[in-house]
């Protein structure tokens, strides 16, 4: 299938256009069924600059819910710097700025009047590197929820609820109040997973969740993102190739660009069903990366 | 600036590749020798090519081998995958063009000592020039990865097809006229058809070979036929 056919496709499905108000604390809007496929994310013309330097480069491609969408391309290719345009986490770095649009659920995200801890709250993000607190297995789970101003007698339901989701209940619900940093890699991992999705977001950022992990706990948590999302969107940043061929619906493969200044841009290639970039993928750079003939 | 991080797998398939027209070559080497012993009546040399099949049989298994592992070891995607499962498919065409040439050997010895009809002999020499030709360049178009090649092979079949056709009725005129038994006949006739369908498996290389650059194969037209009506039927 081609990239102009899907998106073809997507326009016949009517996106939500009611305007959500992103500070408020109701849950995702999920017009019409199941079935049909709703845009989560319309990102149009996306650059993001590091002061003067671009790193990224005309983005435009919608991530779709309930879905997978998975971010590949070399080091430098701004995948990571995209994935953060998702719940504002470049606001964080010094000198950075993003230019175009994107849209979340109709609402452009980039707007003045908008609260980036509300999209972070309503777009949840789990690191390369396990990070839980300094805290107990429990106190780790609460942490949002109590934020958000949960009471006291509903956070057990919370934390069991979500460590099932993460599919560490079995593992750990004996010893809830030992502290998180007792807990193996890939158990942290799925601990900020469940950290995550305790306070009810409507999409999970990845970016690099299995890189420090083995390949058992990879697998878990390929599983556990599977699973994920039949209740969540999920965007994922991954070096893995074979993992974004695993677990992903769509692909996003970026680029790099070196430009007449010398500085390196990225860009995206080529944005398709993930079975299509890796069977017949339409762009010549595509192949080549996916293929090892890399430059 | 293109830099090899997958130079081993790469020579791999490369390697196999080379194996994969040595196959071919082995094909069209065998036709013209087959159709030298079957055109003199040389047993000895019939025999020969039907030892030979073993080297073929040898050769496919080999080559399979080497896919199976890469496949298992290597994650092949995109044209590295499409170039794999062409690569397997091909090698059971080719292993079977072999088996035609095997047949052809086989039948001398039961058609031994029958006068052919210069007619008959003629075409059966045509039928092997047009087998070789289809052979080769289907090869060429795997070799060189060129699909408008490959596009062409169906239509040079059809000149094979016709040869086939006015073969038949050459034999069955020589048959007709008493010159050869009715036995003799149907042994030559099964003959042609060995040809025939050497043809019959450079066309199906030739689609595996639209299909490792681009992805397609002629059947996909028919296919959307297919889904379009069943659609169709769905919606009633």
């Amino acid at each position: 299938m081609t990239e102009e056919r899907v998106t073809e496709e997507r326009e016949q499905v009517p996106v939500s256009t009611a305007r959500i108000d992103v500070s408020g604390v109701t849950t995702a809007a999920t017009t019409g069924t199941r079935t049909e496929v709703n845009t989560v994310f319309e990102c149009s013309g996306v650059d993001v600059y590091y002061g003067d330097f671009r790193a990224l480069r005309d983005v435009t491609l919608d991530v779709a819910e309930h879905e997978v969408t998975a971010l590949i391309g070399p080091s430098g290719c701004g995948k990571s710097t995209f994935l953060r345009c998702f719940n504002r986490m470049n606001d964080l770095i010094e000198g950075a700025r993003v230019e175009g649009t994107v849209n979340y659920h109709g609402v452009d995200l980039y707007q003045a009047e908008i609260d980036p801890v509300e999209v972070r709250r309503r777009i949840g993000m789990v690191f390369q590197k396990p990070n839980p607190f300094p805290k107990s297995i429990y106190d780790n789970i609460a942490y949002g929820p109590r934020l958000a101003g949960a009471r006291k007698s509903a956070l057990d339901d919370i934390i069991e609820r979500s460590l099932i989701r993460a599919a560490l209940w079995e593992e750990v619900k004996d010893r809830l109040k030992s502290s998180a940093y007792g807990l193996s890699g890939g158990q942290q991992q799925r601990l900020c997973i469940a950290r995550a999705i305790a306070v009810e977001p409507d999409v999970v950022l990845m970016d690099e969740p299995c890189s420090a992990l083995d390949p058992i706990a990879t697998g878990r948590i390929e599983e556990l993102i599977a699973e994920l999302k039949t209740d969540y969107t999920i965007v994922i940043v991954t070096h893995n190739m074979q993992q974004a061929a695993r677990i992903s619906d769509m692909t996003a493969f970026f680029s790099v660009q070196l430009n007449e200044r010398g500085t390196r841009t990225g860009e995206l290639v080529e944005f398709a069903p993930t079975s299509h970039i890796f069977t017949k993928p339409d762009d010549q750079r595509t192949e080549a990366y996916i293929t090892g003939r890399v430059g | 600036m293109t830099e090899e991080v997958r130079t081993e797998f790469h020579q791999l398939m490369d390697q196999i590749r080379a194996d994969l027209v040595q196959m071919g070559g082995m094909v069209v080497e065998g036709i013209s020798a087959v159709t030298v012993a079957l055109l003199t009546g040389d047993i000895a040399s019939a025999d020969q090519i039907i030892t030979a099949d073993d080297e073929m049989d040898l050769l496919s298994l080999e080559a399979e081998e080497k896919c199976v592992e890469l496949l298992a070891l290597q994650q092949p995607v995109a044209v590295d995958l499409r170039t794999i499962l062409t690569d397997l498919r091909m090698i059971a065409e080719i292993e079977r063009s072999g088996d035609l040439v095997t047949n052809i050997a086989k039948a001398i010895s039961r058609i031994h000592g029958v006068e052919l009809e210069p007619r008959v002999r003629g075409l059966i020499d045509r039928m092997r020039q047009q087998a070789v030709r289809l052979t080769a360049m289907t090869m060429d178009a795997y070799a060189d990865r060129d699909a408008g090649l490959a596009a062409v092979i169906g239509d040079v079949d059809d000149v094979l097809d016709d040869l086939h056709g006015e073969f038949l009725d050459a034999v069955f005129d020589s048959r007709n006229n008493r010159k050869i038994t009715t036995q003799q006949a149907v042994q030559l006739a099964v003959v042609g058809r060995f040809y025939e369908r050497i043809g019959d498996h450079a066309v199906n290389i030739a689609q595996r070979v639209e299909f490792l650059v681009t992805g397609q194969v002629p059947e996909h037209l028919g296919a959307e036929r297919a889904r379009a009506r069943r659609d169709q039927d769905e919606s009633l």
